[in-house]
């Protein structure tokens, strides 16, 4: 299928570095591969009975011993080499590793921990992640190539190696790093197809941020982190209202509505749009109702005029009443995009979700083909491979909707829910 | 090439979890096959019991798969996720024996993961509650094996959605008719909801084509409305092409049809809740309890001891290693290691 329906890039090399390893997702049939693969003990972790030859597994084979489920888990196991650890947190561990057959061929393992506080099971972040990437295969969306467990019980994601850190990396780094116009223009294409993307394959991935656009090697940005993702629901059907990181979250879900749609996504984007022209976050609210009035001040205070039935919202206050901020407004502070990038800017942050913009309206917007052109991917500004390799140790350890490390999010107690019933 | 099309074969159901029918019947002899290997050493060599032959775990299988749709009935969870739980159940079944782990405990642990998975965040304990003697540690104690035998693939399509779709398209184009198209509505999804779960139907068909596969059941005009035999709009260039790709369509639905006319929704009260049925089943699960890998029923226990072995693993080389680097501070504390892995044992030779 199609990358997107629009939007010019202007891409360069069609030799991606890692398209040998987008192939090697499983396919069809799974008998396929048992025939290879060479000798383990067993992993099924049952006691192996008095009366069983005891085979040393020297073979190239698999060992009798394993169902075929496992086999096949072995399969997958066997075909990468676990490396150095690149970071470690309370939700994952995040190693480097290879492909057995290509060492050149680089690879992040992240294996997600038992979480002992939470005692029904496999915990929902993981569950999400797994089953929304199983499914998404897009060049800006962190492809996952396999997954398999180790003997410990634990899953382990392998995930592609993006070594050039994330796009939060690239916005602090106001001292060594500089970027205009046709960069924002090539980073916020990228960032627009992922989410379009997500939302034509239905669904929502509720924790868009700089920290979760992990960049590859040859600069593409790929949006990770899917543990708070979400299937569109049917009519009817309520979600949970307490998703995506605060700064980022849009008034709806701040008021507390429990049936949204992509929009919640879009406000996220613009958001971000806005921290990549101004180089910090747009609305850093302590709290949530901080984060309101921060978006009341900046953008407006949402009212029955500029958007009806928002009084009705289970949770609606509001701290008092602002203009909504006209045009020229934008322009002052976001003007470094240009006229149209304003625009688009605008539309993303619109009060009311049913007349904010959609991914796929975004992509068909004017701004991608005004001047400048965005960047090619080779020739925008990166950080090197060092910083950044610690840097997705660091993003793909981290639990989904938190802001910064574990360590601040150890002490602000997890707010986000499940939606628990 | 229709996009739709490539998109559907991007998805973990195609990937992973679509065969021919040849091929599915080879993964059920292989896994049948291993399963006999692996628990025949548990038994004297002049004592073998007699296995079930991959024909008779088809039928177990099938058999809990109505278990399993009773007690998402009686749990009263929604459709899509007594689907997605089915699914599940079959296919854990394909690359597990039912001798190995006990299909009535998959069960419920397909019935928890399956509302999991669907983002339905219902309460282990309350789950429990629901069946009779039974832990929230039993449901769980599946889990991760569940997930390892589904190859990590969550997402299941089903045909309700595109049975939406079809029936609002079929409202637009026959106003007068509401009445026949809201009769095979219904009709078509009390299909939906049973015969592609008790048949290999997900293993072998789209969405698309087993509903339209249902609705050819019940309304065979209406499908040949949604797929009409000449081109809408055409100028006769392509027909002879469409020709074609009409014939190999319809002909995959007839396929299909007639695997879901062989587990009709009727049959469920007409054959699969009469007592006769329940007593045909009994030989079978008599013939199991003799045969099945008696290591590996009591799921709990194994659960158990597969985390013994892993945490053990990881801590046997330390004291040495400790010792030789820290010298007697950690030497102290060896007592207390070794009284731990003496509870170990506990576990350990019984099994």
């Amino acid at each position: 299928m199609a990358l997107s329906p629009v939007v010019t890039t202007t891409s360069s090399a069609s030799n991606q570095p890692l398209e040998n390893l987008q192939t090697l997702r499983p396919v069809s049939s799974p008998l396929k591969n048992l025939a290879s693969g060479s000798g383990q003990t067993s992993s099924n972790g049952t006691p192996k009975p008095a009366l069983a030859p005891a085979a040393a597994p020297t073979s190239q084979t698999l060992p009798p011993t394993l169902d075929l489920a496992e086999q096949m888990n072995e399969e997958e196991k066997r075909k990468y080499v676990k490396g150095k650890k690149l970071g470690e947190g309370t939700y994952a561990v995040v190693f480097l590793g290879h492909l057995r057959s290509n060492p050149a061929a680089r690879v992040a393992i992240k294996k997600i921990k038992v979480q002992k506080e939470y005692t029904e099971g496999m915990a929902p972040d993981a569950v999400r992640e797994l089953k929304h990437l199983q499914e998404l295969q897009h060049p800006n969306i962190i492809s996952l190539l396999s997954v398999f467990s180790s003997k410990d019980q634990n899953l382990n994601l392998v995930l592609e190696y993006l070594p050039l850190g994330d796009l939060e990396l690239l916005i602090r780094d106001t001292d060594n790093v500089r970027y205009g116009a046709a960069d924002i223009k090539a980073w916020m294409g990228m960032l627009t197809r992922a989410v379009w993307f997500c939302h034509e394959n239905f669904v929502l991935h509720r924790d868009i941020k700089p920290n979760n656009l992990l960049i590859a090697a040859d600069g593409e940005v790929k949006l990770a982190d899917f543990g708070l993702a979400r299937s569109f629901a049917d009519p009817h059907r309520h979600m949970t209202s307490n998703v995506i990181t605060r700064w980022y979250r849009p008034p709806e879900l701040l008021f507390g509505a429990r049936y949204y749609s992509g929009a919640v996504d879009v406000w996220s984007v613009g958001t971000v749009f806005a921290e990549l022209i101004l180089r910090a976050p747009y609305m850093p609210g302590n709290n949530e109702l901080d984060q309101i009035k921060m978006i009341c001040e900046s953008i407006g205070t949402p009212t029955e005029d500029n958007w009806p039935g928002v009084t009705r919202l289970p949770e609606y206050t509001v701290p008092g009443q602002h203009p909504t901020r006209g045009r020229d407004w934008y322009e002052m502070r976001f003007g470094i995009v240009g006229t149209d990038g304003v625009d688009l800017l605008i539309k993303t942050l619109a009060l009311n979700p049913q007349k904010r913009i959609t991914a796929r309206e975004m992509l068909k917007h004017r701004w991608w083909h005004s001047e400048p052109k965005p960047t090619r991917k080779d020739d925008l500004p990166r950080k090197d491979v060092g910083a950044g390799e610690d840097k997705m140790g660091m993003d793909l350890k981290r639990r989904p909707g938190m802001v910064a490390d574990d360590d601040r999010g150890a002490k602000v107690a997890r707010k986000l829910d499940f939606g628990q019933r | 090439m229709a996009t739709e099309d490539e998109r559907y074969r991007q998805s973990s159901q195609f990937r992973l979890w679509s065969f021919s029918p040849t091929s599915l019947r080879e993964l059920r002899v292989k896994t049948n096959d291993l399963a006999k290997q692996q628990i025949s050493p548990r038994f004297a060599p002049d004592a073998q019991p007699e296995f079930l032959t991959p024909a008779e775990e088809t039928m177990l299988v099938q058999f809990f798969t109505t278990e399993l749709i009773r007690a998402a009935q009686f749990c009263e969870l929604p459709t899509e996720i007594r689907s997605t739980a089915a699914v599940f159940f079959r296919r854990f079944y394909i690359t597990n024996s039912v001798m190995t782990y006990p299909p009535t405990e998959l069960l419920k642990t397909s019935l928890f993961f399956g509302c999991k998975a669907e983002g339905y965040y219902i309460r282990l304990a309350k789950l429990a509650e629901m069946f009779p003697n039974t832990t929230s540690e039993q449901i769980l104690a599946g889990e991760f094996l569940l997930c390892q035998g589904i190859r990590f693939a969550f997402d299941v399509r089903h045909p309700f959605r595109a049975l939406e779709g079809a029936v609002l398209e079929l409202r637009k184009r026959l106003p007068e008719e509401e009445g026949r198209v809201a009769k095979a509505h219904a009709l078509a999804r009390d299909i939906l909801k049973f015969s592609p779960l008790l048949t290999d139907a997900y293993f072998h068909y789209t969405p698309s084509q087993i509903m339209m596969a249902a609705l050819l059941m019940v309304d065979k005009e209406l499908v040949d409305m949604l797929i009409p035999v000449s081109p809408p709009g055409d100028d006769g260039q392509h027909e002879a092409s469409h020709a074609e790709m009409r014939e190999k369509i319809m002909k995959t639905i007839e396929s299909c049809r007639s695997m879901l006319e062989k587990e009709p929704p009727q049959r469920m009260k007409d054959h699969w809740e009469t007592p006769d049925l329940v007593k045909s089943m009994k030989p079978l699960r008599k013939k199991l309890q003799k045969c099945r890998d008696t290591d590996r029923a009591d799921l709990v226990a194994l659960q158990r001891a597969r985390r013994e072995q892993a945490t053990t693993k990881v801590k046997k080389p330390t004291p040495q290693s400790d010792g030789a680097v820290f010298g007697d501070a950690v030497e102290a504390r060896d007592p207390k290691r070794r009284k731990l892995e003496a509870a170990n044992d506990l576990f350990g030779p019984t099994l």
